[in-house]
């Protein structure tokens, strides 16, 4: 094998935006150990904003030009899905940035450190979006959570952070062990497989068509990707992780961490499970039931306005799974499109949190009646965000919700549809309870945190993107449904381009199509690497 | 053209909304001025709007999303144009009646304007998905309008009203998927959906929903509850608003895709409805007669004579269908015009209590025109010769009666209830001496007037001259209770054929009592539906604009379709 064949298989350019982030990542971190603590707060959150942009650039030349998207002999998969959730995640983590600078300088903690944890964990779920193999869904997934830990654990003084941090470590280390534990079953079964797309094949030939041992190992690896996107019951670390760290973070996991979370989700049932689609299937039908169900309704009783964000998050990653359990081109492009909106309201929303909390120090929703005499713009964006949230029109979480519910029933999810349209109305309830706190509350009705709400200022430094990141939620949020054309266009290429969700489409519950189809995926890469 | 109906209040309030702070306390003038703006743009697609056409007039089309397919379709028909015309003028009256020191007046005018435009929007929407996005946006501005401005248990009043509607949504939305799903372009446009014949079993289980979910919004008796709580805590122009045209959003849902779609399916449940009407009505005004407070007597009222629509439109023959449309129109005008003077009489006296006002009529001291116009508007309500509530109750119950007879004559009996717990409210409160503690009330203004007074003169003149009103409407109707007709013929003829081989099936037999109507000779002849003169003279002036368009159109009788 000589050094242009393995350049070839290699394929490095497909990893050209994780690239960029690790540039930028060392770029933050060296540079703050040269030119010192002061200037580096100053300058390393455009740094990691520029860096990030630069990463979706080139994942946009990468959409743009089709070339072989196996990379690492098959470890990574740059296709388009990918492309579109490494998108996703170094989008979210961008606006995270630009809404984190202020509130990390406030608490008096080291931002650049903070940044490069933060791209760290964004590094983690680029590379799961596209990881093809178990040994690099396991690094990559691990790469996620413990920068995940530390990021909530950042604020070492505060013991509410450091609970957090210890419940989510314990409760994540034991979830990534559950599913390790399923993959090392899975390799076991597939004759020392790691490959994904090899998996299946070698599985069937070695056990059969049905085995009892894949389907454990299924059980395994959905406990542990259910943690990720806090599917119930796996979700109780979330309302307790949620309140405890520092809101950005916060941000960042319901959003960012969650889109790896179905990446890998997709990516893993539907090539390495092909043969129990109907059961991993019944089994995430299930954890969306409960999660739409128990998330809308734990959510109205919550007071504290992130508590209530982290039962909303549990909610509305019930509904996006309705788009994979029903596993056609339709259900896949609009779970896309319903985390793409997801990322701008959810983040407007948390941006806004964040804003209340610097210039008042709490998040009870309670402390928010009559904000919009003293915070106009706030109360407007918190209002569109939670409303777009609660599938309001014409605001894109409506539209996200009705790609959605639509594609499920085309296919035939009506108990999931039904159950979706009701729940959204019990969840209209809570959002609309924070929108009733802030604007309907007469002066005399105002809070003390908000009677003592600090004079706008937006030139105090790290104000400024935290400004640009609330307009960049709120004009998204309202016009994304609206002109929601080429957004779902985007998400629908994204499948239509994928080999891997091609053979899913033809016949949904794909066992017999998906198996003749991967061998010759298989295949051609290895003609195309040879 | 239609757009406009629904762009220039939406901009409208945009505008509003990024006022200059130096001109926030023209805020009320410039909403006025949009409000008339539309006004005189409803004015002008109704002089250009041709009534011989019984399909989608002014109709605009664009793409949208196509993936989902939802497109901008618009159109207007005899059906939606009387409520368009009714819908911009109670808006310009709702922001004309409204306080001019309201409380943080931007936000008041800018959800009215988008009241207005979203349910000019759902009455013109051409598409199931259009639809229903314009009756969900008027949700959250309406909401707010209760909770912010509202009595003193608004907080409560106002979620209930969004929790309800928001479930009616969702059934509406469930039967919407379900019809464009069997339709095999999976689209969501009317003409598109409409076209489609489905199985009886497929018609009831998409109609069951979306009569639930328009009954709630109606409302019907057992979904009512939001209704006066609602009510009771609204300020006058959102109650105005409420009763005149967002309840008519039910209704006209019911007309449009219950009738509309279901044809088949709308026969089958059309006993039930009827009786649900029953309900509706004899509640709702035996309810009202044990009301003390003012607007809950209206409110309770609204929901028993809303009753009358559910009980012609299940009838659905052209004399019927000319009912729920006049019963409409006049509904709207009268209880915009309760709203408005009760509205009055507790911002002078500050409470609404029967048991507390009383003598309100002392030509001196107290608030006489208020009182006349109050006499006038429960006359109006309860029926009486003259004014718009006979005319529309009339037609009703003539083309009611021969489908269902014993539903029509109980609910003659709500039109006497009316005039019950009308003329309690006006002895209480308006006749009488006046007591001391209501003397020296604030001056009436002609603002407090004036609004009032238009929608007076309404009710009288349509009362007097009804063509007016049904002019809109009656080729649509026609053509719309043609199919019905047609459609009555065949299952008659099926259902004879039925029994012929069945023999004597107990439900076969019904089906053909149930399908045996007068309307099917009315239709077949035109000129039957002219009144036996002695017996009903006194209606001939009301009625006979309406034969003469029967006769005059001699429209074919083929199955008409919307011409697209």
């Amino acid at each position: 094998m000589d050094f242009a064949n393995l350049a070839a298989q290699l394929n490095t350019g497909v990893i050209l935006p994780e690239g960029i982030v690790l540039v930028t990542l060392m770029v933050v971190l060296v540079g703050d150990l040269i030119t010192g603590r002061a200037s580096s707060s100053r300058w390393s959150p455009y740094v990691g904003i520029a860096g990030l942009l630069a990463a979706i650039v080139a994942l946009y030349f990468q959409w743009t030009t089709t070339t072989n998207p196996i990379s690492f002999l098959g470890a990574f998969n740059g296709d388009a899905l990918s492309i579109v959730f490494r998108g996703i995640v170094a989008l979210s983590c961008a606006i995270t940035l630009l809404i984190t600078a202020r509130y990390v300088e406030q608490s008096g903690t080291a931002l650049p450190e903070f940044i490069v944890i933060l791209l760290t964990a964004t590094l983690g779920g680029m590379f799961l979006s596209g990881a093809n193999e178990l040994v690099m869904i396991f690094v990559s997934l691990e790469t996620l959570s413990i920068s995940s830990y530390l990021l909530t654990g950042y604020m070492k003084r505060d013991p509410r952070s450091n609970e957090a941090s210890l419940k989510y470590l314990l409760i994540g280390a034991a979830s990534s062990a559950i599913f390790l534990y399923g993959v090392s079953l899975v390799y076991g079964l597939s004759g020392g497989e790691t490959r994904l797309s090899a998996i299946t094949t070698s599985i069937v030939a070695n056990n059969g068509e049905q085995s009892l041992g894949v389907v454990v190992a299924l059980v395994f690896v959905i406990a542990g990707i259910a943690f990720k996107i806090a599917a119930v019951p796996f979700h109780q670390w979330t309302p307790d992780v949620y309140e405890g760290s520092p809101t950005p973070v916060v941000a960042f996991l319901s959003v960012g961490s969650k889109a790896a979370g179905f990446a890998l989700a997709v990516r893993l049932l539907v090539s390495a499970f092909p043969m129990v689609s109907e059961q991993w299937r019944f089994v995430l039908t299930a954890l969306a039931i409960l999660s739409m169900v128990l998330g809308n309704v734990v959510a109205l009783a919550q007071t504290s306005m992130k508590r209530m964000l982290a039962y909303s998050s549990i909610a509305q990653a019930g509904f996006v799974m309705i788009g994979l359990i029903i596993g056609t081109d339709a259900g896949y492009a609009s779970m896309v499109f319903y985390l793409l909106v997801y990322l701008f309201m959810n983040l407007g929303g948390f941006a806004c949190v964040i804003l209340f909390t610097l210039r008042t120090g709490t998040d009870e929703i309670t402390e928010y009646s009559g904000l919009y005499q003293k915070d106009p713009l706030l109360t407007l964006c918190l209002s569109i965000c939670l409303l777009s949230l609660g599938g309001i029109p014409p605001l894109a979480g409506f539209f996200a919700k009705i790609y959605l519910f639509w594609a499920g029933w085309q296919s035939g999810a009506y108990t999931l549809v039904l159950l979706g349209l009701v729940t959204s109305v019990i969840s209209i309830y809570y959002y609309i309870r924070v929108v009733k706190m802030m604007v309907v509350k007469e002066p005399e009705e105002m809070s003390d945190a908000v009677k003592n709400y600090p004079e706008i200022d937006w030139k105090l430094p790290g104000m400024r993107p935290l400004q640009v990141g609330l307009v960049v939620c709120l004009v998204a949020t309202s016009l994304a449904g609206i002109l929601s054309n080429p957004l779902f266009t985007l998400a629908n290429n994204s499948v239509l381009r994928t080999p891997l969700l091609t053979p899913a489409t033809i016949a949904p519950p794909a066992s017999g199509t998906a198996l003749l189809d991967q061998p010759s995926i298989h295949s051609s890469n290895s003609t195309l690497g040879g | 053209m239609l757009s406009a109906l629904i762009w220039v209040p939406v901009l409208g309030a945009v505008f509003i909304a990024l006022l200059p702070e130096s001109l926030v306390a023209r805020t009320r003038q410039i909403a006025l001025a949009i409000a008339s703006a539309v006004g005189i743009w409803t004015i002008i697609l109704a002089s250009q709007f041709d009534v011989g056409i019984p399909g989608l007039q002014f109709q605009e089309s664009l793409p949208w999303i196509e993936s989902l397919g939802l497109t901008y379709q618009l159109g207007i028909d005899g059906l939606s144009m009387p409520l368009i015309l009714i819908n911009s003028l109670l808006v310009w009256i709702a922001i004309y009646a409204s306080d001019p020191n309201i409380n943080r007046p931007r936000l008041y005018y800018v959800l009215m304007l988008v009241l207005g435009g979203a349910v000019a929007g759902a009455f013109v929407a051409q598409n199931l998905l259009l639809f229903f996005l314009f009756y969900e946006v008027e949700l959250i501005p309406l909401y707010l309008v209760i909770a912010i401005w509202g009595g003193a248990r608004r907080g409560y009043a106002a979620t209930k009203f969004l929790i309800y509607t928001a479930a009616s949504g969702v059934l509406i939305l469930a039967a919407f998927f379900g019809l464009a799903i069997i339709s095999e372009t999976n689209s969501f446009d009317y003409d598109v959906v409409q076209s489609q014949v489905l199985p009886l079993t497929t018609q009831l289980l998409l109609l069951i929903p979306l009569v639930v979910g328009f009954g709630i919004k109606i409302p019907v008796v057992p979904f009512h509850t939001w209704l006066p709580d609602a009510h009771v805590e609204a300020p006058t122009p959102a109650s105005v608003l409420l009763a005149g045209v967002l309840l008519k959003l039910g209704t006209y849902g019911l007309l449009r895709f219950g009738l509309g779609l279901f044809p088949e399916a709308w026969t089958e449940i059309a006993p039930w409805l009827a009786w649900i009407a029953v309900l509706s009505v004899l509640y709702g005004s035996f309810a009202a007669i044990a009301q003390t407070d003012m607007k809950k007597i209206v409110a309770y009222s609204s929901v028993g004579h809303m009753g009358y629509i559910i009980l012609a439109s299940a009838v659905a023959t052209p004399l019927s269908l000319t009912g729920t449309v006049a019963q409409m129109i006049s509904h709207g005008l009268i209880s915009a015009l309760l709203f408005l003077l009760v509205g009055v009489v507790y911002s002078k006296t500050g409470t609404r209590d029967i048991n507390v006002l009383r003598g309100l009529l002392n030509p001196e001291r107290g608030l006489p025109l208020i009182g006349s116009l109050m006499v006038v508007g429960a006359m109006a309500s309860a029926g009486i010769p003259g004014m718009v509530g006979f005319v529309a109750e009339f037609i009703v119950y003539r083309g009611s009666l021969p489908a269902f007879p014993l539903q029509t004559l109980l609910c003659m009996v709500g039109t006497g209830l009316t005039a019950v717990y009308f003329l309690i409210l006006i002895n209480r409160v308006f006749f009488g001496r006046l007591p001391e503690s209501l003397a020296n009330l604030p001056r009436i203004r002609w603002q407090d007037r004036l609004p009032s007074i238009i929608v007076t003169v309404l009710v009288i003149v349509l009362g007097i001259q009804p063509s007016w009103m049904l002019r809109w409407s009656n080729v649509t109707i026609q053509a719309m209770g043609m199919e019905e007709v047609n459609r009555l013929v065949q299952v008659e003829s099926e259902s004879t054929r039925l029994a012929e081989t069945v023999g004597d099936s107990e439900s076969v037999r019904r089906l053909v009592e149930s399908t045996e109507t007068v309307p099917l000779t009315s239709m077949t002849n035109p000129n039957s539906i002219a009144f036996t003169p002695g017996k009903e003279a006194a209606s001939d002036k009301s009625t006979e604009p309406l034969g003469d368009r029967l006769i005059d159109n001699s429209l074919p009788h083929s199955k008409l379709k919307p011409n697209i």
